[in-house]
């Protein structure tokens, strides 16, 4: 018999489908493929949030507007002086360039001077200057004090004795800045770095920023500047201003040396002027010029000039976000204090609602009847769980911040979320207690075990997966809950010193940050911050369980 | 020499309005294995459970009559706890804690009251040996009991029982959840333990009845129908209905 008369045979063996089941069949793949459709759609609905978030969590990626372009200058040429000058900075400093108007405000300080302003990092900005090296020095106080009091300069900045006394101070200060001259800017030791000037403004003719049509020209992107200064656009309109035609202007031939040369058509009109006065007057007279100058010419001649928007991007949520401690309502610094605050509200709320709802638990399964009282109260637990936590949130205020008189603070949070968790804690300890064998307290009992022994010892530690499961549950709400703390804890982000203190926890930071716009990439990470403790508290969930199971499982 | 170790006098047991067990007479004596063997429902395992009190568990169950232990009221004269440390009791499944094979075992002292570490190891060591179970459990006393076999877990119960030295070993179908072999082993440990514990055994198994017990009940619709010698119960039955159960006629 050949392979061939095998299948053949076999084929006729098979019993042929009747319309009855090809029907069934028919049906059977049909409902597999809307479940499959329909599971696959959940998860990537799922998966595209928390991804969403965690990005949006980790990365910040933003358009700023800045007065100046994104160009930067690590050596600044000085007027009367041959030697450029470089600005350093203590390497702690998380800074590589700053505007030029920022660097004169933190020699000056105008106001408390901080790093915050520019990086977000909560640091005390302390200026170092050297007048010694004569003309050098009077150069640099003149750029840096363009327009500003000598007075304040001098009581503000600290004086060295030296350049390399200087470098020497600026490596060993968190925060400092100072400047030396370029020469000296080689080989500089690991603790100091350069700071980088950005002092290059788009300046404009006042007829660019009219409003036409509804159309202004408020700010530009870099990229559309790029465009501008390679010649390419002609008229405004095109990159989002109004209907004039583009007119570069440039103070000399070098200058315009670096589009004309090159092998691409130049389209826009240029304009190249030799003075000082010709370069300001013709930009202010020509509609719709346009030309980069430095930015201090903007204040000093009066000249209009447009927005740069830089693109920043870089990592949000990093160990300086986690370990450094808030300042300024959280828009400084980190949240470490309020990563500590939601951990002792954790702690307390446990330590609070634990041994009550357990106890309830074990009163309710092992000491009454089930009858009409434990229906109710069955009932009332529920509800209990169901209500909203605003709900609480408000009982909590009235009750203990208020009638109680224990005022908004750590004491009156943790008792309002202890009364909100005990019904979860409560209904998953009954239930796990509900679940051991009668037979194990029936083998204890059996023994000459007291029925208190055998729940101590037999009863509970078998229920013990159940009730941590309960816990953990109730530790989840706690790390997410919010409405309940505005109420009672107040918003101080600072660490909890004791009962009555306000404080923050990660959700109400979240929410302090979005509703008073403090910032939009602290939120988001925060927002990761409270997913990966989440994460981790369910994760642990199962190791727990697992670790309290071992004896239990074969 | 023999004496009457437990003896019961018109029991009558209700659960709710249901009469379970009518007019139960029957004493027990010492050193002795006395099975109680009748169809399903017929009220024996009711019947052993209310000997050490386990039927105080279940909240409707009502009863009159005497039951004595060592010429004591059950109900009356003995302290809870201690009645049931002298009258230990073995169940139908296997029910050891989820705890290691020698906290199962030093459960029961442990709650008496002992705390010495070398009293403890000896009580754990001869209950053990007594189970005949030390030879396969003395390498993994602290892993769990759980993952022993069936027949391994019912002697870790009955070493359990033990432990708090009982003076009678109440059984409620030790055998029926565990195969053959395990059940064999767990006869040759009763004929064993009956030279020094009294045991009351419920079973099924007419044949095991027959095996191991010196007095045999049968239990018929919450009655004692006949009790007596097994032999006799076994071949020269008085009642009819007994004949006719051990025959296999019914139940």
């Amino acid at each position: 018999m050949t392979g061939i008369d095998v299948l053949k045979n076999r084929r006729s063996n098979t019993v042929q489908s009747s319309p009855q089941s090809r029907k069934i069949n028919r049906q059977e793949i049909i409902a597999k493929g809307i479940i499959c459709f329909f599971t696959a759609f959940t998860i990537a609905i799922l998966v595209w949030i928390v991804g969403y978030l965690m990005v949006k969590g980790f990365r910040y990626n933003n358009d700023v507007s800045y007065d100046v372009t994104t160009q930067i200058e690590r050596e600044i040429p000085l007027d009367n002086t041959d030697e450029d000058v470089v600005f350093i900075i203590n390497s702690k400093v998380r800074s590589e360039d700053i505007p030029v108007a920022g660097l004169r405000k933190l020699y000056n300080k105008a106001r408390k001077e901080n790093w915050g302003f520019y990086n977000q990092q909560n640091l005390k900005v302390v200026p170092f200057a050297y007048e010694g090296a004569g003309s050098f020095s009077d150069d640099v106080m003149n750029f840096i004090l363009t327009g500003s009091d000598l007075e304040t300069y001098r009581k503000n900045v600290s004086q060295t004795s030296s350049w390399e006394d200087m470098i020497h101070r600026v490596g060993q200060t968190p925060g400092a800045l100072g400047f030396i001259p370029a020469s000296k800017a080689e080989g500089l030791p690991k603790s100091v770095k350069v700071l980088s000037v950005r002092r290059i403004s788009l300046i404009v003719s006042p007829s660019v920023l009219r409003i036409q049509d509804g159309r202004m020209m408020r700010e530009i992107s870099q990229a559309d500047a790029d465009k501008l200064f390679s010649g390419k656009v002609v008229n405004w309109k095109e990159i989002g201003g109004i209907d004039l035609p583009v007119t570069l202007v440039f103070w000399d031939s070098k200058d315009a040396s670096s589009i004309i040369n090159r092998d691409e058509p130049v389209l826009a009109k240029i304009q190249i002027v030799h003075s000082e006065e010709d370069f300001y007057s013709s930009i202010v007279n020509t509609n719709g010029a346009v030309a980069l100058g430095h930015y201090s010419s903007i204040e000093s001649e009066g000249l209009s000039f447009i927005p740069v928007l830089r693109h920043e991007t870089g990592w949000n949520l990093t160990w300086h976000f986690i370990f450094e401690s808030p300042a300024r309502s959280g828009q400084w610094g980190g949240v470490s204090y309020i990563i500590l605050n939601t951990f002792f509200l954790i702690l307390f709320t446990i330590i609070f609602s634990t041994p009550v709802g357990i106890m309830a638990a074990i009163y309710l399964v092992e000491y009454t009847n089930q009858g009409r009282l434990m229906r109710i109260l069955r009932m009332g637990t529920e509800t209990l769980a169901g209500i909203p936590s605003i709900v609480f949130g408000l009982f909590g205020f009235i009750f203990f911040v208020q009638i109680c008189g224990l005022g908004i603070g750590f004491i009156s949070s943790t008792l309002t979320i202890t009364l909100m968790v005990l019904p979860t804690i409560i209904r998953s300890s009954e239930e796990a207690l509900k679940s051991v064998p009668q037979s194990f307290r029936e083998g204890s009992l059996a023994l000459g075990a007291s029925k208190l022994q055998t729940i101590i010892k037999v009863v509970l530690p078998a229920a013990s997966p159940g009730i941590l499961t309960g816990i953990i549950l109730a530790i989840g709400r706690t790390v997410g809950e919010t409405a309940v703390l505005i109420y009672t804890l107040g918003s101080n982000y600072d660490l909890v010193t004791g009962p009555s203190s306000s404080a923050r926890v990660l959700s109400l930071h979240l929410y302090m940050l979005f509703s008073e716009a403090l910032s939009f990439d602290r939120t988001f990470a925060t927002g990761a911050i409270l997913v990966i403790l989440v994460l981790i508290t369910n994760l642990s969930t199962t190791w727990i369980v697992k670790g309290v199971n071992k004896n239990a499982s074969v | 020499m023999e004496t009457n170790k437990i003896a019961v006098n018109k029991l009558n047991l209700f659960y709710g309005d249901f009469q379970a067990l009518h007019d139960i007479n029957i004493e027990i004596k010492e050193k002795e294995v006395t099975a109680l063997i009748g169809p399903s429902g017929c009220g024996k395992s009711t019947f052993i459970r209310t000997l050490n009190r386990m039927n105080d568990l279940i909240d409707i169950v009502k009863i009159d009559g005497t039951i004595q232990y060592d010429a004591m009221d059950i109900y009356k004269q003995w302290d809870l706890i201690e009645l049931r440390k002298k009258v230990g009791m073995v169940f139908q499944k296997p029910n050891p804690f989820p705890m290691s094979i020698y906290d199962n075992i030093a459960y029961g002292p442990r709650t008496h009251g002992i705390k010495s570490r070398q009293k403890l190891n000896n009580i754990v060591e001869n209950s053990l040996d007594q189970a005949s179970l030390l030879d396969e459990v003395k390498d993994r006393l602290h892993k769990p009991a759980l993952g022993l076999s069936g027949g391994q877990q019912q002697r870790l119960c009955i070493a359990r029982v033990l432990a708090v030295e009982p003076d009678v070993v109440l059984m409620d179908e030790p055998t029926s959840a565990l195969d053959p072999i395990s059940t064999s082993r767990i006869e040759d440990l009763i004929d064993e333990l009956k030279k020094s514990y009294t045991i009351v055994i419920v079973t099924h198994n007419m044949q095991q009845a027959g095996r191991i017990s010196d007095k045999t009940a049968f239990f018929l619709h919450g009655k004692i129908e006949e009790f007596g010698g097994t032999d006799q119960i076994f071949f020269n039955p008085v009642s009819s209905k007994t004949e006719a159960y051990i025959s296999g006629k019914f139940g």
